[in-house]
Order: C-alpha cells, then structure tokens, then sequence
C-alpha cells in the first residue's frame, strides 16, 4: 500500500531528524569554539562574560539547554516542538525567519540548476548509448567524468571573467537584482514568481538575466554524473530482453528507445536526489562567487560566527528537505515502475 | 551491480583517457614531494611585485633564455603575482602538498575505518551491528558541506581537523560498500570450509573475508581522494579550510576572486586549471581501475 509505506517514511524521516539534532546539537558543543568569546570579543571583562553567557543560556548545564531547544521546558522559551528554531545569537531575528528568507533563494538556484541539467543530461545520455562506442559516446564519457570533477566555484568565476568582463554579456556577479533595483514584494520568495506576481515583468527579466549564469554553472557540474548514470541504465535497458523482443517484433528504433528509456530513468531517480541533497549546502559556492544571498552563505555565516542556533535550524531544514526529497523522488521512482509495489 | 553484468554495449574507454589520468595522478605525486623546494620563489613570502600580470607569449622565449644565461634581475614570474605579491607560480606547484596529503591522509583514515566497521558489519549482523548502521545513516544524511565546516570551524582550521572532518564524511560510504561486499563474499564456499575446519569466527573474517572484500574499497579511492581535494579547496574557499598564507589552490582562487572584476585573472584561474586537471585525473584513474577490477 503506497499510502502506509509514505506514512512510515515519514515516521522514519521524523526519528532520524530527531537523532540528527540532538547528534549536531551535542557535537557542536563538544567543540572547543567558544561563541561567547567570539560575541564579547577578546578584551572583556569577567562580568560582562558571564552576562553574555547567561544571556546565549551557555551557563546552564548541556541537558537543560538540550531540553530548552527541543521545547521541552515549556513556559521559558519557545523550543522545537513549538515550532520554534529559537534565535539567531548574531542578528537576534529568529533562525526561522532568516531560513525563510534565504532558503527559497537556493531552491530556486539548484532546482532550475537540475531541470536545465537534466534537460541536457538526457538527451545526450540516451544518444550516446544507442550508438556505444562511437566517437560520440567517447566524446560524451569524456564529458561527463570532466564535468563531474570540476570546481564549480571556478567556473563560476571564469563564467564571470569571460561573460561580464570580457564580453559585457551578463550582469556583474552582486547579486539576484541590480543594486539599484528595488526587489519586488517577497511572496515566496523567489524572485522570478515574485516578479511576476508583481507584474513587473522588467524585474523579472533583470531577475532571469541574474540567474543565466549561476545557472549555467549547476547545469554543467551536474551535467556529468547525471549524463553518466542515464547512460550506464540506457545501455542496460537496451540490452535487456523486452528490447531484444521490440526489436525483433520489428518496431522502430525511436519507439524501442523511449520505451528504454522508461526502464533507465527509474533507477536514475534515486541519483538525482542524493545530488540534489549535496547540491543544497553545496550551492554555497557558487552562491558565494554571485552574491545571491541563499541558504549556503547563511550556513558559512553561522559557522564562521559559532552561531549554535543558527548552525543548528540550517543543518535541521536542510536535513529535512533532503529526506523529503528523497522520499519524493522514491515514490516517483515507485510510479515509473510498475515491478515496484510497496 | 558489476560490469560484467554490462551486456557488450558498455562504451570503449580511450586507452589515451587512461595514461592520461596516471600522468597526472604521478605529476601531482612528484609536486606534492618536491613542489614547495622547485619554485623560483618561496611559496609563504611575498615579492615586491605586487599584481603582475604573467608575461605574454611572445616574451617567454625571451625570458626563457634570460634565464639560462642567468642575465634577469629577478626569476620570471611566470604565472604572474596576486595582489599581496606573492608569486602564482610557486605556490601552485607548492600546493599538491597541502592539498594531496589532506586527500591521502583522509582517504586512509576514512578507508581503514570504513573497511574495518563494514567487516564487522558484514560478518557479524547482530544487534550490535545494525546499531552501527543506523549511526553511520545518521552520519551520512548530514549535510556534506555543512559538516565539514562545522567540525573544520569550530574545531581549529588546522590540517588535522580538515583530515579528521573529511575522515567523518567519508567514512559511512566505505562502512557501506565493504559491508555489501562482505556479505556477497560470505555466502562463497570458502567461508564454509574455513567454519568446518573449526577456525574461529573472528579469525575467518580476518584472514579470508577481508582480502576478497577490499576491491570496491580500494577502486572508490581514487575518486573520493579526488574529491576530498576538491572539498578541501572549497571548504579554504569560503574560510572554513586552511590558514592563509597555506598553499592551497581553494585559497588561492579566494583571494583572486576579488579581482576577477577588475580584469585580473592570472591568481584565480591558474589555480584553478590545477584543481580541474588534478580531480579529472584522479576521477578517470578510478574509472579505468573500475573497468579493470570490478569485474567480480
């Protein structure tokens, strides 16, 4: 029955960010960083350190500030299971709010990163195997395990180097808007539905424009190992026996070939959405060389100022858009393929 | 899922593509021994020259045989100087070092691990073992990149916290493969044989078990020292990896990065066709091990 498989995927899903919270929560404090230090700076005096860290509720012994964050101490402070992520210890809004605002901007990156990808990395995988050996196809092996060992952090600055300096095509690397530009009015919080529900359809050209090369950059890194994985399941569905039966019944090489490509795109699933979970906190560099102002930078923030319940609301949210991506994609991967039943 | 279950479609590797990727894998071998001694500058200081562009085409012969008769002012710099002054050149062919022992160390640390706990995983599937599994998912579903900055961040950013959080990330891959390998090779016949002759459990895992289950272990090196290079590099390119002034070519397209826009690209990219080169080489050597080796 898919529905109770999906119920305890999800029941699963729960225990294990449950036991990933408490595992980060525990280790960043088994850490010798001291947030506290890092807050009042080096020169202050022994009061003014204890206030601070009464203040950030570091005095308190490990559990009690474990119970506190889980929400268990009701009627102190609001914890998880309010629905709380408590709050940032370098701006003071909460985590949450500041993931609202800064993870559409990621999702928004990596996933037109993985349609445009994957748009490719079809295509070209599926040629490449219904002519194997062919200079094509070694060509595109070639590709594929070049595109997937690459830096994209230098490719995206080589993009810029070449596109905006040497060619003025694209705009400079400061971010989703112009710097002059007024951003429309944060609805989802991705800019080009943002800029559309606005109705201004300039900014939403400016937005596009923005994103043609970071984009660009995620197309080409992912390009390569989704190319490789739809290859590999082509050249095994081409060479299993419905295909040899299609072939033999006569049928045209085009219907013979989408009808394996069905076969190979279900495993393929399963590749996607461990990409697309690595791509999450992996995006950082790329939002990094561009300025986009997403999630990643907001991590590499929060590490490099010892934020603990920042790090902690990012490694959760991004946890949790993983496993449900992977549980998306496993019932898709269930729907495609029909010897699957749960 | 092995080649050889691959009907004969299985695409030619170019025999070139291969001695391609062992050359490259031995010129960073050799830089990483020799490389921080062979530069005509030392790779930490810094040169009066600041932001020098390298020489143009044309001028390379010229300084090429400067240099033979020894009749420059000053060694050529022949990737050009970044904005602090330090020479491009010397610090590329200084990092491999950095770099390839953070890999090599890492790898091996995570390899021995991993290896070690799959084995017993494998062998032994009791309790005790599942727990272990249900930690190791635990540790795999965290954020790749997050993690390493988190454990290099607030651990230190030294050499040994960057070896010891790449080790914590690639770990449960090793635990998994070996694992599965191990329990493929446990239903062979020579474990039951090794059971009648009454040697003990421990010993049989040991001495016959682990032998044979090294080989997807040992393939999946290649690429993860690949890309635990590639991790370093970008963990030092957002701040959260080696200490300036460490060679290391993340760093180094850091610190270049801001002056791409200005039209400088000499820090950056140089650097950064060492990284692409240097992972696309260890990547192709895995392929081709993988082509050889994995075939039962």
């Amino acid at each position: 029955m898919l529905s109770r498989y999906i119920i305890r995927r999800l029941l699963i899903g729960v225990v294990q960010l449950l036991g990933l919270t408490v595992a980060v929560f525990f280790l960043i404090r088994i850490l010798p960083a001291d947030p506290v230090s890092r807050l009042v700076g080096m020169n202050a005096s022994a009061e003014a350190y204890g206030q601070a860290q009464r203040q950030l509720g570091l005095d308190r012994p490990v559990m009690t500030q474990l119970a506190a964050y889980l929400g268990l101490a009701p009627g102190q402070e609001a914890g998880l299971l309010q629905g709380s992520l408590g709050t940032s210890w370098v701006t003071g809004s909460t985590v949450a709010a500041e993931i609202a605002a800064y993870l559409p901007v990621t999702l928004e990156l990596i996933t037109l990163g993985f349609l445009f990808a994957f748009a490719v990395a079809v295509p070209v995988g599926m040629l490449s195997a219904l002519r194997p050996g062919g200079r094509a196809d070694k060509g595109v092996f070639v590709y594929s395990l070049f595109a997937g060992s690459q830096p994209e952090f230098w490719w995206g600055l080589l993009f810029v180097y070449v596109f905006f300096y040497q060619l003025g095509w694209a705009p400079p690397p400061l971010g989703r808007l112009s710097p002059m530009t007024t951003p429309p009015d944060a609805v989802t919080g991705f800019m080009l539905i943002d800029t559309l529900l606005a109705g201004r359809l300039d900014k939403f050209a400016e937005a596009a424009h923005h994103l043609v090369l970071p984009v660009a950059v995620l197309t080409f890194v992912l390009s390569g190992p989704i190319i490789k994985m739809v290859r590999q399941n082509m050249a095994r569905a081409l060479g299993s026996d419905f295909v040899l039966y299609a072939n033999a019944a006569g049928l045209p090489r085009a219907i013979v070939a989408r009808y394996a490509l069905r076969a190979a795109m279900a495993p393929s699933m399963t590749l996607i959405g461990i990409l697309y979970g690595f791509m999450l906190s992996g995006a950082v560099l790329v939002e990094s060389v561009f300025s986009l102002g997403g999630i990643g930078q907001y991590a590499v923030r929060s590490v490099l100022a010892f934020d603990y319940p920042a790090i902690q609301g990012v490694v959760l949210v991004i946890t949790a858009i993983s496993l449900a991506v992977y549980l998306l994609l496993d019932i898709l991967h269930a729907l495609i393929d029909p010897r699957i039943a749960y | 899922m092995s080649t050889s279950d691959l009907p004969a479609i299985a695409p030619a590797r170019p025999d070139w593509l291969f001695r391609f990727g062992v050359a490259i894998v031995a010129v960073v071998t050799v830089l990483a021994l020799i490389g921080p001694h062979i530069g005509p500058y030392s790779p930490t200081l810094t040169t009066p020259r600041v932001a020098v562009p390298p020489p143009g085409l044309t001028q390379i012969p010229g300084l090429l045989w400067g240099q033979i008769t020894g009749t420059l002012p000053y060694p050529p710099h022949w990737f050009g100087t970044d904005v602090s002054g330090y020479d491009v050149f010397s610090r590329v062919i200084a990092a491999p070092r950095t770099d390839l022992v953070i890999a090599l160390l890492a790898n091996g640390l995570s390899l021995a691990l991993g290896v070690l706990l799959g084995l017993l995983a494998g062998y032994f599937r009791n309790a005790g073992t599942e727990l272990l599994m249900r930690v190791s998912d635990v540790m795999q579903s965290f954020p790749v990149f997050i993690s390493a900055m988190v454990l290099v961040a607030l651990a230190g950013r030294s050499t040994a916290n960057i070896i010891i959080a790449l080790a914590f990330v690639y770990t449960p891959i090793y635990i998994r493969l070996t694992r599965a390998e191990v329990m493929a090779q446990t239903a062979r016949g020579f474990v039951e044989a090794a059971r009648a002759l009454g040697q003990p459990e421990l010993q049989i895992a040991l001495r016959h078990v682990l032998p044979n289950s090294l080989t997807p272990a040992l393939i999946q090196s290649s690429v993860t020292i690949g890309f635990a290079i590639l991790l370093t590099a970008g963990l030092s390119f957002v701040g959260a990896g080696v200490r300036p002034p460490t060679p290391e070519w993340g760093l180094m397209i850091s610190t270049g990065a801001n002056q791409i826009i200005l039209g400088e690209w000499w820090p950056s990219v140089f650097p950064g066709i060492a990284i692409s080169l240097t992972v696309f080489g260890f990547a192709v050597l895995g392929n081709a091990l993988e082509r050889r080796y994995a075939g039962g």
